[in-house]
């Protein structure tokens, strides 16, 4: 009896002995842990992604669309043509950000914010979601007649994202667009769309990505659902998205509302972003 | 009877009891790279660190999430592409100072040697490195510098960084512990 107390202490004392060194001290305290890098760049696709540049850094992204494809080889595939918007964005800190951007699409100029207001945590009391709010107003130029009141355009969206593991985030983008000016007198000054939207990682430094805006309310008959498919490669300070998409322009009120693609006759566009980072 | 197993136990419990316990939840580790293209460097200021005085044993935990760089994208990159962090959150370190039992400590740095098994990106290797340590005012103050190889913890560098990120890392560990 005793002998086998005996050896349930050594036993008990060699347990002992064997303690984590670091379990002595640690205490489970609260951390949250925000969520980083749910897309890697400040669009999805098309769509605004609910990244903002980092703080006190220059964002310069161009984005380029070529031409439709249904020429083929003819025009190589739309890359005889090209529309071009560049945009120059600054982030104040993890939740400001604004930019002013340029289209040769009806000669648009843009200035743009984006908030973040909400930022996606995981540990003790997790956030869900991160939640921003995207406002931008376009100036469009290439009427020489028109009243400043009339060129004016404004978007709103709010960006609801959440990154469900290491590869898969989601976000959908309630929309509205507000037009001055609109084609025809019983066309709608204001348009209410949901967009939806997404990334899958492959790699580290690679993943494709979707996004697409479903119409709320009345369109036109001639109206056609955007959508973009892509590709997003990482290289240092640079991220280059390769896309197809149905929708040449490549700012909101374009891409969203204004989609001229097609499967059919392959009538699509190939285009790509490029971000640059810099440090100020 | 009686007498002798609460001897025993009295044996058994009372080094565990009396452990003299050493530690820190803020030491400081920063790295340290440089290629001509680019000096990556983040510091690291919630770095948790044990050590028993009795035996010399020493662990460390360091939270990836927990480096700061100067730079918003190096960070994220570090975390989201070289470190994993979600998957692999914390480094640690289990080892002990050699020949423990014969050193002495005094109020002026000496050298000591520490070995044991670094863990980082979920790989483990056991590594040999020197330190220097000191007692003063009630504290052990510890300072190591070493390098690591990044190659050695399943990091990869991929060919259109690699002259932009170097293959050996400098590391440097600045602690105060306190007794427990």
């Amino acid at each position: 009896m005793n002998r086998v107390i005996l050896i349930m202490l050594v036993h008990l004392s060699l347990i002992h002995a064997q303690d984590e060194l670091l379990e002595l001290i640690i205490e489970e305290k609260d951390i949250s842990i925000p969520v980083q890098a749910t897309f890697k760049a400040t669009r999805i696709v098309n769509a605004q992604s609910i990244e903002l540049p980092r703080p006190k850094t220059l964002e310069f992204m161009i984005l380029h669309r070529f031409g439709s494809m249904k020429d083929r080889f003819y025009n190589l595939f739309g890359m005889d043509e090209a529309v071009i918007r560049f945009d120059l964005k600054y982030g104040f800190n993890d939740k400001l950000s604004f930019g002013v951007g340029r289209s040769s699409l009806d000669k648009t100029y843009d200035f743009f914010t984006k908030v973040k207001l909400l930022n996606q945590t995981n540990g003790q009391n997790p956030i869900p979601v991160s939640v921003g709010i995207f406002s931008k107003v376009e100036i469009q130029s290439i009427d020489k007649d028109l009243a400043m009141i009339d060129r004016l355009t404004f978007d709103l969206q709010a960006l609801i994202s959440r990154k469900m593991n290491r590869s898969l985030s989601l976000q959908i983008m309630p929309t509205l667009i507000h037009k001055n000016l609109v084609e025809d007198e019983d066309a709608l000054h204001d348009l209410f769309s949901l967009g939806i939207g997404g990334r899958m990682k492959l790699t580290n430094r690679t993943s494709i990505n979707f996004d697409t805006f479903l119409p709320l309310g009345h369109r036109p008959n001639s109206f056609i659902q955007s959508w973009g498919l892509g590709c997003d490669i990482e290289t240092g300070g640079h991220v280059f998205q390769l896309m197809v998409t149905n929708a040449q322009g490549s700012y909101e009120s374009k891409y969203v509302e204004h989609a001229t693609g097609r499967f059919e006759n392959l009538n699509l566009y190939l285009g790509f972003n490029i971000s640059r980072v810099f440090s100020l | 009877m009686r007498m002798k197993i609460k001897f025993i136990l009295l044996i058994f419990l009372i080094p565990l009891y009396a452990r003299e316990i050493y530690f820190t939840r803020n030491g400081d580790v920063s790295f340290f790279s440089s290629t001509p293209i680019y000096d990556i460097k983040a510091e690291n200021n919630q770095v948790t660190c044990v050590f028993d005085r009795d035996n010399g044993e020493v662990s460390f935990r360091i939270p990836i999430l927990g480096f700061n760089f100067p730079n918003g994208l190096m960070q994220e990159h570090f975390n989201e592409n070289y470190m994993e962090s979600d998957l692999y959150p914390n480094a640690t370190f289990k080892g002990k100072v050699n020949n423990w039992s014969n050193i002495v400590l005094t109020n002026s740095y000496q050298s000591i040697n520490l070995e044991g098994i670094m863990t980082i990106h979920g790989v483990s290797k056991e590594i040999s490195e020197q330190g220097k340590i000191k007692f003063k005012q009630d504290k052990i103050a510890g300072d190591a510098n070493f390098e690591i190889m990044v190659a050695d913890y399943g990091i990869e560098i991929p060919k259109i960084v690699r002259e932009k990120i170097a293959k050996v890392v400098n590391v440097n560990v600045q602690l105060q512990l306190k007794k427990k």
